[in-house]
């Protein structure tokens, strides 16, 4: 339809400019003939013919003016006229503001959150020359941190690739206690290349940011800079900030400067408090001296194309360098002895380039697929809402007929009627537009909070920015024009004498409103639809639960050898707090794992298992460090051989694992279902990887990365994760704060300076790590909501027209002997005249969006026969139950009074 | 009279020269800058480039409606003539010009008894 009348208007005007090309020709072609017989030449003739109009440009040019100015007088008048005639029905106008507010202020909300999260480019030097290198293929590495990981010297050769970079750098985010004075806090910092900076063209606030020099020997330059947004808030924005002292894991760091204000480092999720450069890692990830090893994958690599490279041609022309590389790697003497088929697969590695001008980040890793569809679900809404403007002003116009037949009697032409709905449609989006703006940042703020909550520290903003005002300026203009093209269709189409003479509404008007609330009935039927899959999704992950116990337990975690703790004293330590929490008396039972639960993240490797046969696992294992009364506690039962004891645990210190626990996954996957026992692993795969870690037990299945995983897995003795530090699960009696308070107390008389991180109820954590799909399911859920209420309002809006209108007709039944119930029968049919179709075709678009929504569903299908069904049914019983007030008032039609209103 | 010294059309009055001549009966462009050229006899310098932008302006106002058809030299050309508004604008113009040249007499002393 907007094509349409697109076209038209094109061809329109394409018409009136040929018609002016032709009327200018002959007047000048006359006037040249009269010259001509004044006896010039032809040439003399047309010059001054043209001369004496000033040229046809010229005129063209004024006339388009007139044209305009016409237009623009016009359209004034029509907006003045539209705004008196809606400020005549405040209620009506009140309505349909309403709608367009509620539709263009979450989706304008929603689009911020995309905009910031997934589309934003960093506040950098031409950000959209930036790319990840992601190294594609096998990596003989092992690796820590989030996605897209390589190695330190990888980067700083990379760097020297300057036909096809004008520099590389690379960057890890780690957790640390950080202080600047005060108490230690968990903080995030970013630990990068020196050329960090440079490369991303960011300068200081304040003293200098890091250079190349600060990343030489390691451990010799204990310098960092500090995030503007820190140096504000915490440090009094002081301009003596340069050669203050920071602390960063109990080490003393200098700091030499301050970052430009604006810039958050390049993860929009994660906003690091300082920068510290790669050769102090070992300081900023304890335990760590390795960062020079190629064989450990820890950082993200990120380049700025050289001017005039294109990331295909720099990715094509790396081939060479990097292959060379790889060679040169394998013939070190150091090189991990590995199998033939992973030597091959290292040989076959490529580099691939990534655009990045928006950086990296897990937190969009993890928003991007439910973003698209909350901002596809925000989009259906605010068509409904369009659709629910146009109803009323559907209805708005039959009963304004008799004023539009007047004007057209009057001369006014269709178009210019059609011009005046326009008119009116564009005033009420701008007003929902300026509402639905206004309301927008209370809504980001609710989204940021549902969907990034627990991401301490994002770089997200829930003001409004200009890219939200452009997105609510377009949005709120393209609702105007959608919620009045069929009642501008509808004006232009009615005849004088049929307007005038017609007491009701005709016919037509009542088809196209039949029209519209059968597309709003399809487009609601998406929307509850989708709650309907999202709840079930989150309902089967909470039915399904992390497979351990979860009511009356708290967790929390401490990081010893981040307070300055070397791994043996972590381990004495990690044993003291142990037996301190089981000794508080709100303390029934406590467990102790290394790798933190339900987070994302998990230490991971691909193992060799040794039975009767020799093999490697086809994928990477899940793996942690577990206390024996971790089962007991967790609720996670031994269903084969036997649990850890204190003879495992004292061996596990001085030799590492040596005994182990797989997962029933693991038996199933790896064993085909046989006894497990007496078997053998080892971490890591390759020809002379030992498999000697015998299988003991094995444990019922429960959750790691998160509940949507279900994977293989096995356990060593607490001991065996080398002195790291580790998390607490404790069953405790009583009521929750008071359990937490009494555990703080029984912590901090041992380590009164160690944060204990994520310290909650572990039903919390649970819930924590459910968020997108609980955001999902409450999102769509207040919108489907809001989308019935939108298309039952038109429904019984359109029932209640065509009631009135078949007044008469429904009379004469009754006068004939019908009865009451048929009345109503007539009525409810024609209501479900508009909600089968409206369903048949909503149906078809949920199946068109399955693809999309696929990805965040567990556990059903997109189009799910329950989910789908419900919806329905839900759907046809409140769609009924707005037909059947019109209905009842059907049935109460008295013959006699209905036939004399006539 | 030398051409320059013909003064220029004041504001306004080159629309009602142009329904004044299109009342007559229904002209095309060069057609009514023919008659203007001839009624005002070098009186008023009209500039033909104004011509067109007025024209259209009245058609837009619903003054004027235009039609194409054949011309006097078997050509198309587009005719313009007087809608029922434009004949009750005309009469206004009029009417209120006359007040006008009647009062500007009357100031400067013409018309006293």
């Amino acid at each position: 339809m907007m094509r349409r009348a697109w076209n038209w208007a094109r061809a329109r005007r394409r018409k009136l400019e040929s018609d002016l090309e032709r009327e200018l020709r002959y007047h000048v072609e006359r006037r040249m003939q009269d010259f001509e017989r004044e006896g010039l030449n032809a040439g003399e003739a047309r010059r001054r013919a043209l001369a004496e109009i000033g040229g046809v440009e010229q005129v063209r040019e004024e006339v388009r003016d007139e044209w305009l100015a016409r237009w623009a007088r016009d359209f004034a008048y029509d907006l003045r006229y539209a705004a008196r005639s809606l400020a005549r029905t405040p209620a009506f106008t009140l309505t349909a503001v309403a709608s367009l507010a509620l539709g263009i202020g979450s989706a304008a909300a929603i689009y911020s959150m995309v905009d910031q999260v997934l589309l934003h480019a960093l506040p950098v030097r031409d950000p959209q020359r930036l790319v990840l290198v992601d190294w594609d293929g096998e990596q003989v590495a092992s690796g820590f941190g989030s996605w897209d990981l390589m190695s330190y010297p990888i980067c700083r050769e990379m760097d020297k690739q300057k036909q096809f970079f004008d520099g590389v750098f690379c960057r890890a985010l780690t957790r640390v206690n950080f202080s600047s004075g005060g108490e230690f806090e968990p903080e995030v910092i970013e630990v990068v290349s020196g050329n960090y900076f440079g490369v991303l063209g960011v300068g200081a606030a304040a003293g200098r940011v890091l250079a190349e020099s600060d990343d030489g020997a390691p451990g010799a330059s204990p310098v960092a800079v500090i995030s503007y947004d820190y140096w504000k808030l915490r440090m009094g924005g002081a301009r003596d900030i340069a050669g203050r002292k920071i602390w960063i894991n109990r080490q003393p760091f200098t700091v030499v400067g301050v970052a430009a204000e604006g810039f958050r480092g390049v993860d929009v999720g994660e906003v690091p408090v300082a920068w510290t450069p790669a050769a102090m890692s070992a300081e900023a990830i304890p335990g760590f001296t390795e960062y020079l090893s190629p064989r450990q994958r820890w950082m993200q690599v990120l380049g700025r194309l050289a001017d005039g490279m294109t990331r295909e041609r720099a990715q094509v022309g790396l081939g060479p360098w990097f292959r060379a590389m790889l060679d040169e790697d394998m013939k070190r003497a150091d090189f991990p002895k590995v199998s033939a088929e992973t030597r091959r697969e290292y040989l076959a590695s490529k580099l691939v380039l990534k655009g990045a001008a928006q950086g990296h980040s897990s937190l969009r890793r993890r928003l991007v697929k439910p973003l698209w569809v909350l901002m596809a679900a925000t989009g259906v809404l605010l068509g409904l809402a369009c659709l629910n403007v146009s109803g009323l002003f559907l209805a708005r116009g039959s009963a304004r007929e008799r004023e539009m037949g007047t004007r057209l009697a009057l001369g006014a032409s269709r178009g210019r009627l059609g011009r005046g709905c326009l008119a009116d449609s564009l005033l009420i989006g701008a007003a929902g537009g300026l509402l639905g703006t206004a309301a927008a940042p209370v809504a980001l703020r609710g989204l940021i909070a549902l969907l990034a909550d627990g991401q301490k520290g994002t770089a997200l903003n829930a003001a409004i920015d200009g890219r939200l005002l452009g997105f609510a300026v377009a949005a709120s203009v393209a609702a105007g024009i959608v919620s009045g093209l069929a009642p501008a269709w509808a004006s232009g189409r009615r005849g004088v004498t049929e307007a005038l003479r017609e007491r009701g509404g005709t016919a037509g008007g009542a088809r196209l409103r039949r029209a519209i609330v059968t597309g709003q009935m399809a487009l609601t039927l998406v929307l509850v639809a989708e709650a309907a899959l999202f709840a079930r999704t989150l309902e089967r992950l909470m039915t399904k639960g992390p497979g351990f116990a979860t009511a009356g337990m708290v967790t929390f975690r401490v990081e010893p050898t981040r307070g300055g703790y070397t791994a043996g004293q972590t381990r004495r330590l990690m044993e003291r707090l142990e037996e301190a929490v089981r000794r508080s008396p709100v303390t029934v039972s406590v467990g102790v794992e290394g790798v933190p639960l339900l987070t994302g993240g998990s230490w991971n490797d691909p193992m060799t298992i040794q039975t009767d046969r020799r093999f490697e696992t086809d994928r990477d294992m899940n793996l942690n460090a577990v206390t024996p009364e971790f089962f007991p506690t967790m609720g996670i039962r031994i269903v084969a051989g036997r649990n850890f004891d204190e003879r495992d645990e004292a061996k596990a210190e001085d030799a590492g694992a040596l005994v182990a626990i797989v997962n029933e996954a693991f038996v199933k996957r790896y064993m085909g279902g046989r006894s497990p026992l007496g078997a053998r692993i080892g971490e890591g795969t390759g020809p002379d990887k030992k498999a000697e870690i015998e299988i003991v037990g094995v444990m019922s299945d429960f959750s790691y990365r998160g509940i949507r995983e279900e994977s293989e897995m096995a356990v060593f003795p607490f001991r065996a994760n080398g002195g790291a530090g580790g998390t607490f699960y404790v069953k405790v009696r009583g009521a929750g704060p008071a359990a937490m308070a009494a555990l703080r107390d029984a912590v901090r008389r041992i380590a009164p300076e160690l944060p204990m991180l994520d310290f909650r109820t572990v039903d919390e954590q649970v819930d924590r790590s459910l968020t997108t799909e609980r955001a999902l399911a409450s999102l769509a859920e207040s919108f489907s909501g809001a989308a019935l209420a939108l298309s039952l309002v038109g429904l019984y809006g359109v029932m209640s027209f065509v009631v009135a209108r078949r007044r008469k007709e429904i009379g004469i039944r009754m006068a004939l002997g019908a009865r009451r119930g048929s009345a109503v029968w007539l009525v409810m049919k024609d209501a479900l005249a508009m909600i089968v179709p409206g369903a048949a075709a909503g149906l078809a678009a949920v199946w068109g969006m399955g693809r999309l929504v696929e990805a965040v569903l567990y556990g059903v299908t997109p189009m799910d026969a329950g989910a789908l069904g419900a919806a329905i049914g839900l759907l046809a019983l409140a769609g009924l139950g707005a037909a059947a007030i019109p209905a009842r008032r059907a049935s109460g039609v008295d013959p006699a009074e209905a036939l004399r209103a006539e | 009279m030398k051409p320059n010294s013909r003064f220029p059309i004041p504001q306004g009055t080159l629309d009602m020269f142009i329904l004044q001549i299109v009342s007559l009966e229904a002209a095309h462009g060069y057609g009514i800058a023919q008659r203007l050229e001839q009624i005002s006899r070098s009186v008023v310098q009209v500039n033909q480039g104004s011509l067109y932008p007025a024209l259209h302006r009245l058609e837009q106002k619903g003054w004027l409606k235009a039609k194409w058809r054949e011309s006097e030299t078997g050509r198309e050309a587009k005719f313009y003539e007087l809608t029922a508004a434009g004949k009750k604008q005309l009469a206004a113009e009029k009417d209120s010009w006359a007040k006008l040249a009647g009062a500007v007499r009357l100031i400067f002393g013409e018309g006293e008894p």
